[in-house]
């Protein structure tokens, strides 16, 4: 015991966590701090104090979203009172929908503001100051407006890039669709599933020198089995190129052979390091190469043509074109991190410190070529973004999006879409038609049915195109409940829309570009 | 405290205004049996009896959900007291009630807010219970983190069924979430595929080898793993490590940082240390929001008849966009619990009992945890009691071959199991 004790003493460790970090240690095992704070810097609007929309602002205040307005001019009905968790029942009746919403909603997080805002959008709209207004939010949620005022925020918040992305949320019972309205959204901590390459094909010369200097025949046997599968591949490889005209092996006989080479290396039949790289040996003849998505960045107008108020995100391809095209020699920087494999704690520490080094040497051949882009001084751009860039440089990715409802007016889009994704555009026909129809028969006699909603749908569509065979399943689900904001629908929405919009705010994990439909009677969503 | 009896004399007018759209009314997707009106409203808000199993992140959503939607007969069943890391996401807690049981908490949040719906709390484990109670419920919904509790609850159920009895039949509606990612699916026992079926869709839990934490740590996980496994009973004997204590995680994690820097080894930090010995699942509000949400519409659209139900899996991953896949998962034949065949067995006639257990032990699809060997006629291997665990040891080195002909059944029965497992045994020529 002493001895653990005395060990201990010398080394700094940090103190146990502090009760915040308590709170949200499950989800930032997820979004990290970064991502953490990134939220509590956010101010959301949600437009509505309806079932849906407090399920949605339900999973923003746990999560600890920094401020919440909900812009709401109605008050309590019963019938509110029956479908909204944060209404208490008949109490909350005849009160303002956005204060008792508000209040029920902060009771969950006490490090989170929220305020509840009286007026209705129309007033906000035409209110001098109201786009400003509108403007000084992270992002917008509106949740079953009416087609006009919808079409007309939407089009507000189109106006800038730099206002915030709007999500427009619509439910009818069981169907329900979401939109997110953004200009483009880059990402660089996209949380691949897929490990950068560990360029085993072009070994870096440091790993090539380590690899050709051991001395594989006379190690002592324990050593021996506990060489990484890295630095065995890196010694086949280059004894194959050898006497193969510098190539990998081509041909299926040829990888055949490269394996029963790295097994013939053993000295005894139970090496499990070998059975690792034979393994692995595709790592050998598998080209580094920067993925299509990645390349394809390299070839955006955007990146092409430097702009001064543009985000760091295209100066940071920008460089890494550069260190492509010049010293990585057709690869992304060199990933600093190694997967667990075989070995001796010696072998694999030595292993990571030559990953490790080259890392840093090419991370720095980066910041030279982003120093180069921006002309002299990186300083608006932090150590902290161009590690995770580095990190990231195979899966990042830039969304440009549309505005909302435009696939309405996109007649080629339609067509398509009763193509490829009938399914998906029935729900949103539906949703659509049902909207218009709500909106054109205000005010007249003209009662709601199957006929009355179909005929909407196809005014939609353009002329001599048919509606999806599925549409009828759609149209039928939204005329039995219109008006329907089922708890279950509003609940999945709730968490549906709150995961989008955390993956917008903390720009981590990939959000959706277009419309994400649903449909809860088959239970399945998809993306339109 | 609200009412005791699930009356309906709480159900103010306008009430149930949006779910009444879809009672009211069929839709084109239906099943034409569904009557729609007054019947299946009574039935769901003075009839039904719903057990939410779990009252963690899944099981807070599923009660708020079946209170709103007209349950009024719910009961409840947990046995975890309130963490100050539930609270991001296990909405029906406060700070305040740390340390409490949550089945009363959340059993309670939902009388108060929900009026008219009594929720009937059980503090304590689903084993404590026994088939009369599971049969007075309707519906079984599963909010679980763990799969020694999901299997126990569906093998449960599908021994319950008996078919001279309809009312036998629960169906149970199983939700689950990591990070997210997240799915909910419809059992219905003995009909459709059931969670043994889907075992080996399980990922295999990381485990670290041990010769690797003794002897070449590489990772801050081996150094973690080096301190909880090794270093903990030898320093404190049989005292017991408790990963909710503080101090015990921070030792460990001293432990560990100060093994790491031996081995100059980076990355060994507090989180990581309490993430590895608890084996700690990321959980956010709004994936178990989704999960509880389709588990709830399920149990309502069964219980209603309202729109057809899902068949039978729904699947959701949350990172890239919104994926999701909706299928049908296949009942398996020799499935232990719902299949009724053996589980077909090909050895070598070398094959030991010991090496039999050891691929018992690795297999995906039945998981299981020291198994105990059997055949109708006489024991192989029984790991408890000591006496019969001394006496049965000699078979482990013989050959099955020598103890079990071909064609022969073996009795395969385990403590983590709430059924036995029944192998045919045939050898490889």
């Amino acid at each position: 015991m002493s001895t653990v004790e005395a060990s201990t003493t010398a080394l700094i460790t940090e103190a146990a966590p502090d009760n915040k970090t308590r709170r949200y240690d499950r989800q930032l095992r997820l979004w990290a701090a970064s991502g953490q704070s990134a939220l509590e810097n956010a101010r959301i609007l949600v437009i509505s104090g309806g079932a849906t929309a407090t399920s949605i602002l339900k999973n923003l205040v746990l999560p600890g979203i920094g401020h919440f307005t909900i812009l709401d001019p109605l008050t309590v009905t019963p019938e509110d009172a029956g479908n909204n968790f944060f209404l208490d029942g008949l109490k909350s009746v005849g009160k303002s929908r956005a204060e008792e919403g508000v209040r029920l909603l902060l009771e969950m997080n006490d490090g989170v503001d929220g305020k509840a805002e009286t007026r209705s959008l129309e007033e906000v709209l035409d209110a001098p100051g109201g786009k400003e207004w509108l403007g000084e939010f992270t992002l917008v949620i509106a949740v079953n407006l009416e087609k006009g005022v919808s079409e007309r925020l939407a089009g507000v918040l189109w106006e800038e890039e730099s206002f915030p992305p709007l999500v427009v949320v619509r439910p009818a019972g069981f169907l329900a669709e979401f939109y997110i309205q953004y200009h483009e959204h880059t990402v660089i901590e996209s949380h691949p599933e897929t490990a950068q390459s560990l360029q085993i094909d072009r070994p870096f010369p440091a790993l090539l020198d380590y690899a050709m200097s051991l001395d594989f025949e006379n190690m002592d046997v324990t050593d021996h089995g506990h060489i990484p599968y890295v630095v065995i591949l890196v010694r086949v490889l280059e004894e194959w190129k050898k006497s193969h005209g510098g190539l990998p092996p081509q041909t299926h006989a040829e990888k055949s052979q490269f394996k029963k080479n790295i097994l013939a290396m053993r000295k005894k039949s139970d090496e499990e390091n070998f059975e690792e790289a034979e393994a692995q040996a595709y790592r050998a003849w598998t080209k580094t190469v920067v993925p299509s998505e990645t390349r394809a960045l390299f070839d955006d107008a955007k990146v092409a043509s430097p702009s001064p108020v543009e985000a760091p995100f295209y100066k940071l391809v920008r460089a890494l074109k550069k260190f492509v095209g010049g010293t990585g020699q057709g690869a992304l920087p060199l990933t600093s991190t190694l997967p667990d494999m075989k070995a001796s704690t010696g072998a694999y520490i030595e292993l990571q410190k030559l990953y490790k080094t080259r890392a840093e040497e090419e991370k720095e051949e980066f910041k030279a070529c982003l120093r180069e882009v921006c002309g002299g001084s990186i300083e608006g751009i932090g150590e902290d973004v161009i590690d995770a860039f580095v990190k990231n440089a195979h899966a990042l990715k830039l969304l440009r999006g549309k505005r909302w409802a435009a696939l309405d007016g996109d007649h080629e889009g339609l067509v398509q879409a009763i193509q490829t994704s009938s399914k998906q555009l029935s729900i949103h026909l539906a949703l659509s038609a049902l909207a218009n129809f709500t909106a054109k028969s205000k005010g007249t006699r003209e009662t709601l049915s199957v006929e009355a909603v179909t005929a909407e749908a196809k005014k939609l569509l353009p002329e001599g195109a048919e509606l999806p065979d599925e549409f009828e399943d759609c149209v039928g689900e939204v005329v039995r409940s219109p008006t329907a904001e089922l708890p279950n629908t509003a609940a999945l929405l709730g968490g549906l829309v709150a995961q989008e919009v955390i993956k917008m705010i903390t720009k981590q994990y990939v959000p959706i570009n277009g419309y994400c439909v649903v449909d809860l009677v088959e239970t399945w969503t998809g993306i339109l | 405290m609200a009412s005791e009896s699930p009356t309906s004399a709480q159900d103010w007018p306008g009430r149930y205004h949006h779910i009444d759209q879809v009672l009211d009314n069929p839709g084109p997707r239906t099943d034409p049996a569904f009557l729609a009106g007054d019947g299946v409203k009574q039935f769901l808000r003075n009839e039904a009896k719903i057990l939410v199993i779990g009252a963690g992140g899944l099981g807070c959503e599923i009660l708020a959900n079946l209170a709103l939607t007209g349950f009024k007969d719910i009961h409840v069943i947990d046995m975890d007291t309130i963490d100050i890391s539930n609270l991001n996401r296990q909405f029906l807690f406060r700070q305040k009630d740390v340390g409490h049981p949550k089945a009363t908490v959340a059993a309670e949040f939902i009388m108060n807010r929900v009026p008219g719906v009594k929720v009937t709390p059980y503090f304590g484990k689903i084993q404590d219970k026994d088939d009369d109670y599971y049969m007075q419920f309707n519906l079984v919904i599963c909010g679980l983190d763990s799969v020694e509790a999901r299997r126990w609850m569906n093998a449960t159920l599908v021994n319950l069924v008996d078919p001279e009895n309809p009312e036998s039949l629960k169906p149970m509606i199983d939700g689950g979430t990591e990070g997210f990612k997240g799915q909910a699916r419809v059992i219905l026992p003995t009909i459709s595929s059931c969670y043994e079926c889907s075992l080996d869709m399980l990922n295999k839990p990381t485990a670290f080898p041990i010769c690797t934490i003794a002897n070449t740590p590489r990772l801050p996980e081996h150094c973690i793993e080096w301190a909880s496994v090794l270093e903990w009973p030898r320093v404190h004997g049989d005292k017991k490590m408790d990963t909710d204590d503080p101090d015990h995680i921070g030792w460990l994690y001293k432990v560990a940082a100060a093994r790491a820097a031996e081995f100059k080894i980076e990355g060994v930090t507090w989180s990581l240390t309490q993430g590895v010995v608890k084996n700690i699942i990321p959980a956010i509000a709004s994936t178990n929001a989704i999960i509880a949400a389709a588990c709830c519409n399920e149990a309502f659209k069964i219980a209603t008849s309202s729109a057809a139900y899902l068949n039978n899996y729904f699947m959701l991953i949350g990172t890239d966009g919104v994926y999701s896949y909706t299928f049908e998962h296949e009942k398996r034949d020799d499935c232990p619990v719902c299949g009724g065949e053996a589980l077909e067995m090909t050895m070598s006639s070398e094959t030991t009992v010991e090496q039999l257990i050891e691929i018992l032990v690795e297999k995906q699809d039945i998981q299981i945890k020291k198994p105990s060997l059997s055949t109708p006629t006489k024991q192989i291997y029984l790991q408890a009691p000591p006496q019969l665990e001394k006496a049965t040891r000699p078979n482990l080195e013989k050959k099955v071959s020598e103890l079990v002909p071909s064609g022969g059944e073996v009795t395969v029965t385990a403590t983590t199991l709430p059924f036995s497992l029944s192998l045919r045994i045939s050898y490889s020529p």
